[in-house]
């Protein structure tokens, strides 16, 4: 916030500084200025909020219902909870009067913390290095280069998921790790570049200069200098990339095999079957799928800011 | 009647206190500064009259009403902020205009005065241009423009010069101090800059810690400074002040021990009827005059570092027990480091301040 | 005498070759070249593009560390400008060629060429205008919606006050949902019978509400979940540029006795114009690719009242086998997109950098 008293601030003694910050927490009344508002607001949001996260709160309520509760009419807020659901996520049965086995959704979990794990840490590798290459040597081409990067991440799925299919069936990738990795690198990559061109375009040279005249290789510089003062933007790709392959579907569904799938390919399938669609399943399986994404979301909030806005946006 | 008078008026951040017992009056067409370090409170108390801040205690009287309970839009007041607040999306000519909206004016009044406050801070070849195609100079005469264009009941300036290049400030200096001779507003400055304070204002008011220490004019704050602090905020190179015990009045003059020898130094009356004890002696580095016959009552000092200014030299020099001394001698004194030099206090220029800092004088 | 002095003018040369060094990138492609034959020969395909990828990145490091300090630039850079050409530019070209074609992905005879005959398909099937009569119903819908609901939300949390950072984490949730959770539970929302909706409008009415069986009913249905997932995006958005007005501008506003409303227009809204275009792109783009909201809300439903193009081109795809006829027509799509994007660059690029700081 270019906050003029932020600005001052840095040159004030220590208790000044601290009630500035205080004088920023506690405004109050008209002749304050913009900024601060008090309950009032605090309520709307309250009742904005509540609507929507009521559905959320609902998917997760269900995940402790049993099967006739979640279907209950009307529709119950208080019953007995039960943990069966989550059990089940793990073993159950898939035809009535079967025996309970293993669903594999460790496997299913597992293949989707690899695969998004992987693809962003490979996607924030390779697009680090090429923002760094298009940050400190800008090639003639460079308007031209970068534009093209942002389109691909513009074109429709559609478009690219035929031949796509085609390629990984010819190329045997369909089904594999490597393919879906590779692909949802490519998916995070241009974010990842945009990103960190921005964060790296900010860095003064000085710093490296004088990193260089003291001996250090180009090597070093960057990763002792110039990698930790833009780690607010590797996270902020971190977790766009993160909860953009976590919950991606269609490629998923069409190019993951049986071992590799993800956990929204598996849960697309408990909705079919001869049961019908099993809500407190479902919702069990979705709780825990959610729970990643707030804690990493949680985590990184901040950045999170800085990611959508592409990081135009200085802070 | 264009005033500002600020009565008792205190400001507490939770249990920081940033303005204390703040007692201030400001006649129409006076321009009063208020000086100080930063964290002194003198922003804030700049923000109180303009309704930024709320203050917890005392009366804002502007134009004659109290206005403590007064949105800044009510208080019909101008104020030029430190980082010129332009609006970035509208053009200088639209910047200027845009608080005269609120008067309904017609287009062609509105216009007449746009042009005239364009004239008279020469913007006219930047009217059509954005903030951010000016230049840093540019961008203070439009914040300063956006304020002379109304008629308000007073004008603010929070540290307006700060950003500027040193020529600059000189060439603003001056402009700013014409544009407000001629229009017989009360005027608040905020600034740090004691050059600018002691040029631009018809009265100053040193503040530390959010009280103001003295208010008086230029002359009178280098003068006859009130306390230790301001004696040593006003005048550059920074007045020496040596700690010394006072024995005793002989005729006119006082007799001290400064730095283990005893001088005798011409005081003002009021110092002779000081008791004995603890004082502070104030002599400006230009008021040591190297004597070289030496003798009685006379300041050694071991010459450290010399600064030749141009027409003058500043010597830094340390006294047989340690302490500092700043000197200022002309060009054509010659001296070297590691030459002993004779000290002699001019009596004009010799102040003496008590235990609690104030300055004893009639 | 000269056999000796042959042996080390050879060996020097093979010793270069072999040496383990990072730039010794000749060493690295002949690595390359003899694992990859081996692995392709030795093991199964999975296993051998693993190999040959791994010796791949390290003959790309060896002439990436070769070349450091001569080609930098192009040589950080290349690695990603090769995935992205081997993912997205050849995959695009690769259909583009295909659309030419009548390649069908059931049938194992080999395409023959038909020229633009695809295309003309496409272009003069009622169906393919009926759904983008639908796909243009539907994004006008959920991104004005999503638009105006953003906007609004960042004005409520653009202030400080209590709880803040907890009710907006709260926000953000539906975001992060998988839209196959998303999907089948407001379907079950949806439904007459056991749907909440149903139930909270039988409190009022007596009577079960049934929103997903007209035409008109499944749009609200689908454009209410999709602006509910992506307004706190679009709020985001704003809300960044909300933020980043300095607060002096509005002080001096206040001084200056300019009312709310014109503060709004003058001040903040050239700070958040920029975001407001972005985010409608963005969300203009997302709704054009409108699929697994809709293949798991309605499938299309009722009838096909709800397909948009992008579920069409998956059942030309994937359920009819008519590959190139579905790449002819995502081409359209994809047409109309970039059209679309240049548009709304042309407009961005003429206004970005004017609001600069002070």
């Amino acid at each position: 916030m270019t906050d003029l008293a932020q600005d001052v601030a840095g040159a004030r003694p220590a208790p000044v500084a601290r009630a500035l910050r205080i004088r920023r927490v506690r405004f109050g009344g008209a002749a304050s200025g913009v900024g601060h508002a008090g309950w009032g607001r605090t309520i709307a949001a309250a009742i904005v909020s509540f609507i929507y996260f009521f559905p959320v709160f609902w998917i997760i309520l269900t995940a402790f219902k049993t099967y006739e509760d979640a279907l209950a009419v009307p529709a119950k807020f208080f019953f007995t909870p039960t943990l069966e659901n989550f059990v089940q996520v793990f073993n159950r049965s898939f035809s009535a009067g079967a025996q309970a086995q293993n669903t594999g959704f460790t496997l299913y979990f597992f293949n989707s913390l690899f695969i998004s794990g992987v693809s962003v840490l490979l996607a924030l590798a390779i697009g680090a290095m090429a923002a760094f290459g298009f940050s400190r040597y800008p090639l003639k081409g460079n308007d031209t280069y970068l534009f093209m990067i942002l389109t691909t991440r513009m074109l429709p799925a559609i478009v690219v998921i035929i031949p796509i299919f085609i390629m990984f069936r010819v190329t045997g990738l369909a089904g594999t790790y490597a393919g879906i990795i590779g692909l949802y690198t490519v998916f995070n990559l241009p974010f990842a570049i945009w990103m960190m061109k921005s964060f790296f375009d900010e860095l003064s040279p000085d710093v490296e200069d004088a990193a260089r005249i003291d001996g250090s290789s180009d090597v070093r510089v960057f990763f002792k200098i110039c990698l930790p003062q833009v780690w607010a933007g590797l996270a902020a790709t971190a977790v766009f990339g993160l909860i953009l392959t976590w919950n991606e579907f269609l490629f998923a569904l069409l190019l993951s095999g049986v071992e590799t799938r993800t956990v929204p390919v598996a849960m697309s399938q408990t909705i079919g079957g001869d049961i019908g669609v099993r809500w407190g399943l479902l919702a069990a399986i979705e709780t825990l799928f959610l729970v990643p994404v707030i804690i990493v979301t949680f985590a990184l909030q901040n950045q999170l800011l800085r990611g959508v806005t592409f990081g135009t946006i200085k802070r | 009647m264009s005033t500002i008078e600020l009565r008792d008026v205190t400001k507490q951040f939770g249990a920081f206190t940033a303005v204390k017992n703040v007692n201030l009056a400001v006649a129409a067409g006076e321009v009063v500064c208020l000086l100080g370090p930063s964290g002194c409170g003198k922003t804030t108390t700049l923000r109180i009259i303009a309704g930024l801040e709320r203050a917890s205690g005392g009366d804002v009287i502007i134009a004659g009403k109290r206005m403590n309970a007064l949105r800044p839009d009510q208080r019909d007041i101008a104020m030029v902020f430190q980082f010129y607040a332009l609006y970035p999306a509208l053009t200088v000519r639209e910047n200027i205009m845009f608080p005269l909206h609120v008067e309904r004016l017609d287009a062609q009044t509105a216009g007449a005065r746009v042009a005239r406050v364009a004239r008279m801070l020469q913007l006219e070849a930047v009217l059509d241009r954005l903030p951010s195609h000016i230049s840093e100079g540019e961008k203070q005469r439009v914040a300063v423009a956006r304020a002379v264009v109304r008629d308000p009941n007073c004008f603010l300036f929070d540290e307006p010069l700060s950003r500027l290049d040193v020529e600059l400030r000189q060439t603003m200096r001056g402009q700013i101090k014409s544009v407000l001779t001629g229009l017989s507003k009360a005027t608040v400055i905020v600034t740090h800059d004691q050059l600018e304070a002691l040029t631009m204002a018809d009265r100053i008011a040193i503040m530390r810690d959010g009280v103001i220490e003295q208010i008086a004019s230029p002359h009178e704050v280098f003068a006859r400074p009130a306390t230790l602090f301001v004696a040593s905020f006003i005048g550059t190179p920074q007045m020496n002040l040596l700690p010394a015990q006072f024995e005793g009045a002989e005729g006119t003059q006082g007799r001290f021990m400064v730095d283990g020898q005893p001088i005798r130094l011409p005081v003002d009356p009021a110092v002779r009827k000081l008791p004995k004890g603890q004082v502070t002696i104030g002599i400006r580095p230009r008021a040591l005059v190297p004597d070289a016959e030496g003798g009685a009552d006379i300041i050694a000092g071991r010459a450290e570092l010399i600064e030749p200014m141009g027409a003058e030299t500043l010597i830094h020099a340390r006294t047989p027990l340690g302490g500092d001394l700043r000197v200022v001698v002309p060009r054509a004194l010659k001296v070297k480091a590691g030459d002993v030099m004779s000290l002699r206090a001019d009596a004009r220029e010799t102040h003496v301040f008590d235990e609690s800092g104030k300055a004893i004088r009639t | 005498m000269t056999t000796i002095t042959d042996v080390p003018e050879a060996v020097p040369a093979l010793r270069k070759l072999i040496a383990p060094r990072w730039n010794n990138w000749p060493g690295a492609l002949v690595v390359f070249v003899i694992g990859t034959a081996l692995a392709i020969a030795l093991l199964e395909p999975k296993f051998s593009f693993w190999v040959s990828a791994a010796l791949a990145v390290l003959f790309a490091a060896t002439v990436v560390a070769n070349a450091w300090g001569r080609y930098t630039g192009g040589l950080l850079v290349a690695p990603a400008l090769a995935l992205l050409f081997v993912m997205n530019i050849f995959p695009l070209l690769w259909s583009f060629g295909l659309s030419f074609f009548n390649y069908r992905s059931n049938r194992a005879r080999a395409p023959t060429w038909v020229g633009l005959e695809n295309y003309q398909k496409v272009l003069t099937d009622p169906d393919i205008w009926d759904r983008l009569h639908n796909t243009i119903i539907l994004v006008l819908m959920t991104v004005t919606t999503q638009m105006v609901v953003g906007f609004l939300l960042a004005l409520l949390f653009s202030k400080q006050f209590p709880l803040r950072r907890y009710l907006l984490i709260l926000v953000l949730t539906p975001m992060m949902l998988s839209y196959v959770a998303v999907g089948a539970f407001f379907r079950y929302y949806y439904d007459p019978t056991f749907g909440l909706l149903s139930q909270a409008v039988r409190l009022f009415t007596g009577h079960p509400f049934i929103l997903m069986n007209t035409v008109w009913g499944s749009r609200i249905g689908i454009v209410f979940v999709d602006a509910w997932m992506w307004s706190p995006f679009v709020m985001l958005l704003v809300l960044a540029g909300l933020v980043s007005v300095p607060k002096y501008l509005y002080e001096a506003a206040a001084i200056d006795r300019v009312p709310k409303w014109r503060q709004f227009v003058s001040i903040t809204f050239p700070y958040i114009r920029g975001l407001l275009l972005l985010a409608l792109l963005f969300r203009t783009i997302e709704a054009f690719k409108l699929f697994d909201l809709v293949f798991l809300l309605t499938n299309g439903g009722p009838g096909t009242a709800t397909e948009t193009i992008a579920l069409k081109v998956y059942r030309v795809a994937f359920e009819n086998n008519r590959t190139s006829e579905s790449t002819a027509l995502a081409y359209i799509l994809l047409f109309t997109v970039i059209v679309l994007t240049n548009l709304y660059l042309y407009f961005a690029n003429q206004r970005a950098r004017e609001v600069a700081a002070p």
